[in-house]
């Protein structure tokens, strides 16, 4: 230690800017009714598996549709994912299936997209709350 | 003007060919370059360098799987994709495929700075593409990739003797020079052709040629690697018949390809295992 103060400043390999979140995202079901309404709700009971926040208040929902077909109701779910090498793809993605299943439809799909790509300003007011109680500072 | 396909299944047959090559040639290159980088787990000259790595070969898995993804939309199984494809099927330069040599530090890092260099040039070549879901993948991988480079420069610059205030020594930069002449040639079948390239390019698949994605990675790589004090050998002079992309491979990848198959193979998934006989299945 050199004995000077000196201001802590951030180490120089990590960037720290967080993009920007485009315009309509996050999307959070906000406006959403009736059984489409229902899927938003089941879906903020999802966490994601390492930290205590729902996906919708992560950003990660990028819509909820529901397609009448012949076999009946089935809700689509559009989402994206943190990173692309995400290691709970398969349970995030199970999990939500299940969840829109849950909120009373005959089935179930879950599309994975990348565009907009997701970033940290794309978490809502509530996500960025719960971060900070896991003690992430965002 | 070319046809715009909002989703793979809306390809005719042989745009499918074209389309699996293009997808081969970006996910092959990914998972056999991470395979390889795995291989310096808990031999990486520092924990921190340990780590880096290992991250990068995760981020390279899942861009192969986010490539491998849409492989799988023109109807082939993962297994088809990967797992059971024949050696001569898979379509990734050769580049990816050699094996590093123990204690070999300056290979793993100007190979990742020659292949992550060119993979910014091939995928944001791929921004435009006729394919909507191919272009849905660009910026994710791009914002991804950037710290790669970041890494192999950083690297490069403490290895090499041109590298300024945190310079290498005698021996390293000799390191990184040897791995440059016997990287090189093989760096250079990342733009070579494969069968459908034709058609890759008038479908729209990709919007660049693959002669202008590699004048365009040797206008970068060249003069970085000059200010180096590394000499660049004479891209004209190292022509390889092999290039990989032609399913021709060197004698290095079939050895690797039995290895990272092995578990798959020995899971023998028609005969599952169960865990008490007759029970719990």
């Amino acid at each position: 230690m050199s004995g000077t103060t000196e201001e802590a400043t951030a180490c120089a390999y990590t960037d720290y800017e967080a993009g920007e979140a485009p315009e309509e995202y996050p999307k959070t079901g906000e406006g959403a009714e009736g059984l489409e309404a229902d899927i938003w709700d089941a879906l903020y009971e999802v966490e994601d598996p390492e930290m205590p926040v729902s996906v919708v208040d992560l950003g990660l929902i990028y819509g909820v549709d529901i397609e009448e077909t012949d076999t009946g109701t089935t809700a689509v779910v559009e989402m994206t994912l943190t990173y692309s090498g995400c290691p709970a793809r398969e349970m995030l993605t199970n999990d939500v299936h299940c969840a829109a299943l849950a909120a009373g439809v005959e089935a179930a799909e879950v599309r994975l997209r990348y565009s907009p790509n997701w970033n940290v300003n794309m978490v809502t007011e509530q996500g960025r709350e719960d971060l900070r109680e896991f003690g992430l500072s965002v | 003007m070319t046809d715009r396909y909002d989703t793979v299944d809306e390809l005719d047959e042989e745009a499918t060919e074209a389309f699996r090559e293009l997808i081969y040639r970006l996910a092959d290159d990914e998972y056999v370059i991470a395979e390889r980088d795995i291989e310096w787990q808990i031999y990486a000259p520092t924990l921190e360098s340990d780590l880096a790595l290992a991250n990068i070969a995760q981020d390279e898995f899942g861009h192969a799987r986010l490539w491998y993804d849409l492989a799988q939309e023109t109807g082939l199984s993962e297994a088809a994709c990967l797992w059971e494809k024949p050696a001569d099927q898979w379509r990734h330069s050769t580049l990816v495929e050699l094996p590093y040599t123990d204690g070999d530090w300056a290979d793993p890092v100007l190979r990742s700075y020659l292949y992550d260099t060119a993979e910014r040039l091939r995928v944001e070549a791929l921004a435009g593409s006729s394919v909507a879901p191919v272009a849905d993948r660009v910026q994710k991988i791009l914002d991804e990739e950037r710290y790669h480079r970041e890494h192999a420069q950083s690297w490069l610059e403490r290895l090499t003797l041109g590298g300024g205030a945190d310079a290498g020594t005698e021996e390293s930069h000799a390191k990184v020079q040897d791995a440059l002449d016997r990287l090189f040639p093989h760096a250079l079948t990342l733009f070579a052709a494969g069968e459908h390239e034709e058609t890759i390019v008038a479908e729209g698949f990709r919007t660049e040629t693959l002669d202008d994605l590699r004048r365009e990675w040797l206008d970068v790589v060249i003069p970085y690697l000059e200010s180096l004090d590394l000499t660049v050998p004479e891209p004209e002079d190292e022509k390889r018949t092999a290039t990989g992309r032609n399913g021709d491979h060197t004698e290095h990848w079939e050895p690797l390809l039995e290895e990272f198959t092995k578990t798959y193979r020995e899971f023998d998934f028609d005969h599952p295992v169960r865990l008490r006989e007759g029970g719990v299945s």
